[in-house]
């Protein structure tokens, strides 16, 4: 019997062929709104006692006032910090004790209140999201500890290289435009940030007609509808009209920048340009090129870069799809000697896109790659109300949700073309490195003459000029 | 509104009892060939998770080669003998699944979810890269260039990352948990690819595997594709090199100062020896790190951080398969010196020791691991990476579920006692953590 399983484990040279497909479900989601305009969406998903729940606020960093970069994730923080009956301490400890998680943060459109929680106690902690969205105080030595956290938390992020190369490379797409802006700000405008400034931020945003709840898990709709009820029921509605925030205008023209780390352990490449927005038509096409391009380990950069060269530990791309225009980039991390390698690399697969038609070869197997990264995304709980609260965000319909696959199916190898060719054919990227440029800046030079080389002490965040003014005596 | 309150209090009181975790359900069975199976089954989404775990990690990297077992499981993506490099990312990525390898310092796990009608072909593929791993020269060559840029990512690049790297190194003595898993560049430039030949011939055979299949299956089809396409895979007849190093007990407290690139703030780390994950007091210490730093409301959290003292702080309780580790760090808040807080931990650690824990704080402990445990069991892959740790490192399959009950009767003293014998009477190793070379 043994004998027999060897040889026919040794005949089978080539791999058995799958087996017929079974369908995928993806979830549907059912809305209400209330009487006071708050969006409620819930996607049920029986099964584990777990669910998950976000208030998202359609207003994030882009809405940071002029030299107040960082106030809307600062807000974030300090929202859970303290309201008018309960202190910071006695709402992590009343979250905690149910064994949830409630994490608070700003992304560039959106604010969120995350929770994660076993259902059995989600009406107990869904009070503690409606208490510290309706009613934070933002206590003056809660606003003072965590400006400090902050600034603290900047100082360590601005010694690694990636992400010096990709703040540059923001200022560099955007120039100074809100979208152009750290999210979490910069240690000299995190520290000018005041209590009022919070306060004012809250009023303008924290609004249940700027606002979304969606839940996803072991709950039902009627019940999660109830629930919304009876916690945001009586949140007024906003006084005065909200300013309306433009993100991601004034595109620059590109420059290459190398900030100079001698001490840096390995160098940051980020190749980088305006994107789309979400709500752009060829929003499908330009996640179909990038997972042709850069989206995922089998693209075209981490195989280029990665599987034949050994030039990194991995090679990406992405298109950052915001409410305007975000950043396209592509990035890799690399020995400081083979920085030039990697960005004749990435500008050269960048440009092969809009070149030649991707083979069906590579196309099919891309699409197969991107639709299973989805259905992936949708296994969790917590997985489920990013992609649902992404569309809601962006006002596009839920049930985009189910046709995303037959979207993806869609796109030709012409449309991909087509795409790159509108959208990153021609010059228009700026290539920034962090690193040590010793070590690389000659070959560089010779790549592009007109190279900036830009010392870390000397690093100006907040201006597109780049370059610390020196001061006149 | 008061009467509201209580009957919210009696609702949750009520469901917090009934909030049962479902136990994970697997089927057993050992081949001939000593090839332990594991098959969980959950058909409510056409997905399929297949792992295989060996029993081999950082701690069985051969003399001179730091780093190998990890360097190795890289090369376990390249060819075999009838698949050329990366085609385990054609069968996997390319239908809409995905697939990684992690190594640790007792095992190495490889794991794929796919579509479930691709089962079968990934058995087959697990049993090619068990039996016939061909590895040539420049693809070893270059894929130990991608190793050390990993070593540079995870490292050299971060400004805490050789803190972290430095851990192992200075907290054990003789064991060779001490020399971490990553390597360094030396040790993996001297790698070759005889010592590749070797380390397969050696370590990756179907006695030293554990095979766990969970997600969408019909259980005797997955029998037969087991037998067909890894039950023939040959057993050696040398017996698998085991590590029995005994780590000696600390007899006194040591002080080392490490340093790195770019480090804006100083920190620091202090580390017990611990017991091995299968130990009884592995539940009890478990709920000691989430006492000490699981979310805001822990102790450590709220005395440096809210403190003002840290910028961040975590316990982490590392249990593995020999021993274990017990390890508290935290980065400085500007202007503050690491000997603040490691003053303020030994404090925190000593008034655990002294004082039994509320109900109230033990049961929020309790709640936030169950809650975790939760999240983990949401797919299919996390329960299998669940119950191969328990099988691998506990030795124990069960445990992932005994843990749960275990773990609902941990009491104060408990808490208490294990404190008192590992992080009181113990000695620690000190770490401070500053810029320079």
């Amino acid at each position: 019997m043994l004998a027999l399983l060897v040889i026919a484990a040794t005949l089978q040279t080539t791999p058995p062929p799958p087996a017929a497909p079974r369908e995928t479900q993806v979830p549907q989601a059912v809305e209400k709104t209330l009487a006071n305009g708050l969006r409620v969406i819930v996607v049920p998903k029986p099964g584990i006692p777990l669910v998950a729940a976000r208030i998202m606020i359609k207003a994030g960093a882009a809405a940071d006032p002029e030299g107040r970069d960082g106030l809307a994730q600062l807000t974030a923080t300090v929202v859970t910090k303290g309201t008018k009956t309960r202190t910071a301490e006695e709402i992590a400890r009343g979250v905690e004790a149910l064994g949830a998680t409630m994490n608070a943060s700003a992304g560039w459109d959106n604010s969120a209140i995350d929770v994660s929680v076993m259902s059995s106690n989600l009406s107990r902690v869904l009070e503690y999201v409606g208490d510290v969205v309706r009613n934070p105080t933002f206590p003056k030595e809660e606003v003072d500890r965590e400006r400090t956290r902050a600034i603290d938390s900047l100082q360590v992020t601005l010694q690694e290289p990636s992400a010096i190369a990709s703040l540059v490379a923001s200022r560099l797409v955007f120039g100074d435009a809100p979208y152009a802006h750290n999210l979490e700000g910069l240690p000299s405008t995190v520290q000018k940030i005041r209590r009022e400034d919070l306060v004012t931020f809250h009023r303008a945003h924290y609004r249940p007609e700027n606002a979304v709840l969606v839940f996803s898990g072991d709950v039902s709709a009627d019940a999660a509808f109830a629930l919304a009820e009876r916690v945001f029921g009586g949140w007024k509605r906003g006084k005065g009209t909200r300013e309306t925030v433009a993100g991601g205008q004034d595109a620059r023209p590109p420059r290459v920048v190398v900030i100079d780390m001698p001490e840096a352990g390995q160098s940051a490449v980020v190749v980088a340009r305006r994107g789309i927005r979400r709500t752009d038509p060829a929003y499908m096409q330009a996640m179909v090129a990038n997972a042709v391009l850069g989206g995922g380990y089998s693209s075209r950069l981490n195989q280029k870069i990665r599987i034949e060269r050994g030039l990194s530990y991995g090679a990406e791309s992405a298109f950052e799809a915001r409410a305007q225009a975000g950043p396209f980039t592509a990035s890799a991390q690399t020995k400081h000697e083979s920085v030039p390698e990697v960005i004749g690399i990435i500008t050269s697969e960048v440009k092969g896109l809009s070149e030649n038609d991707v083979p069906q070869t590579e196309l099919l197997p891309r699409k197969a790659a991107l639709i299973g990264s989805f259905v992936f995304s949708l296994e969790t709980t917590s997985g489920i109300v990013n992609r649902i609260s992404a569309l809601a965000l962006h006002g596009l319909p839920l049930s985009d949700v189910n046709r995303y696959i037959a979207n993806v199916q869609a796109v030709t190898a012409e449309d991909v073309r087509r795409f790159a060719t509108s959208s990153l054919g021609g010059n228009d990227f700026s290539i920034v490195v962090a690193g040590n440029a010793k070590e690389f800046i000659e070959p560089l030079r010779k790549q592009f003459e007109d190279v900036e080389v830009i010392g870390l002490g000397d690093l100006d965040l907040m201006s597109s000029r780049l370059r610390v003014r020196l001061k006149k005596e | 509104m008061k009467r509201l309150a209580l009957l919210f209090l009696f609702v949750t009181a009520t469901a917090r009892g009934a909030t049962s975790i479902p136990p994970i359900e697997y089927r057993h069975r050992v081949l001939a060939n000593g090839l332990e199976v594991y098959a969980v089954q959950d058909r409510s989404t056409p997905t399929v998770a297949i792992q295989v775990w060996y029993r081999v990690g950082g701690k069985h990297d051969p003399e001179g080669r730091s780093g190998f077992a990890h360097l190795f499981e890289h090369i376990m993506f390249k060819s075999t003998k009838n698949m050329p490099s990366e085609m385990l990312d054609r069968l996997t990525e390319d239908v809409g699944g995905w697939n990684n390898a992690a190594t640790y310092d007792d095992m190495t796990a490889y794991y794929e979810v796919v579509p479930s009608n691709y089962l079968e072909t990934l058995l087959w593929a697990e049993g090619e890269r068990m039996g016939a791993l061909t590895v040539d020269e420049p693809t070893f060559a270059s894929e130990r260039d991608v190793v050390k840029e990993e070593y540079r990512y995870r490292v050299l690049a971060p400004p805490y990352g050789m803190l972290l790297e430095s851990i192992p190194h200075d907290s054990f003595t003789k064991h060779p948990y001490r020399r971490g898993v990553i390597g360094d560049i030396a040790q993996l430039d001297a790698a070759t690819l005889e010592d590749v030949r070797a380390f397969h011939a050696t370590f990756y055979r179907p006695d030293n595997a554990v095979l766990i299949v969970a997600g969408d299956f019909d259980q005797q089809q997955l029998d037969a594709w087991v037998d067909k396409y890894l039950g023939a895979i040959a057993k050696p007849d040398a017996a698998v090199p085991r590590v029995n190093v005994e780590e000696p007990a600390r007899t006194e407290e040591k002080r080392v100062t490490e340093h790195g690139a770019n480090v804006p703030l100083p920190a620091i780390a202090l580390t017990w020896l611990a017991p091995r994950a299968a130990d009884e007091d592995a539940v009890p210490l478990s709920v000691v790190t989430t006492i000490l730093s699981e979310g805001e409301s822990s102790r450590l959290r709220e005395k440096l951080v809210r403190g003002d003292v840290a910028q961040d702080v975590f316990a982490q309780g590392d249990l593995r398969e020999d021993l274990g580790l017990f390890a508290i760090v935290s980065i400085m808040a500007t202007g503050h010196e690491p000997a603040q807080a490691e003053k303020l931990i030994r404090d925190e650690l000593a008034a655990l020791a002294a004082k039994p824990v509320s109900a109230a704080e033990l049961e929020k402990a309790k709640n936030l691991m169950l809650t975790s445990e939760l999240r983990d069991r949401e797919t299919s892959n996390g329960k299998a990476f669940d119950l191969g740790e328990a099988i691998v490192v506990d030795h124990d399959a069960n445990s992932v579920n005994t843990d749960l009950a275990r773990l609902q009767a941990i009491t104060a003293a408990d808490i208490q006692r294990v404190v008192k014998k590992y992080l009181i009477d113990g000695k620690p190793v000190v770490i401070t953590y500053t810029e320079g070379k």
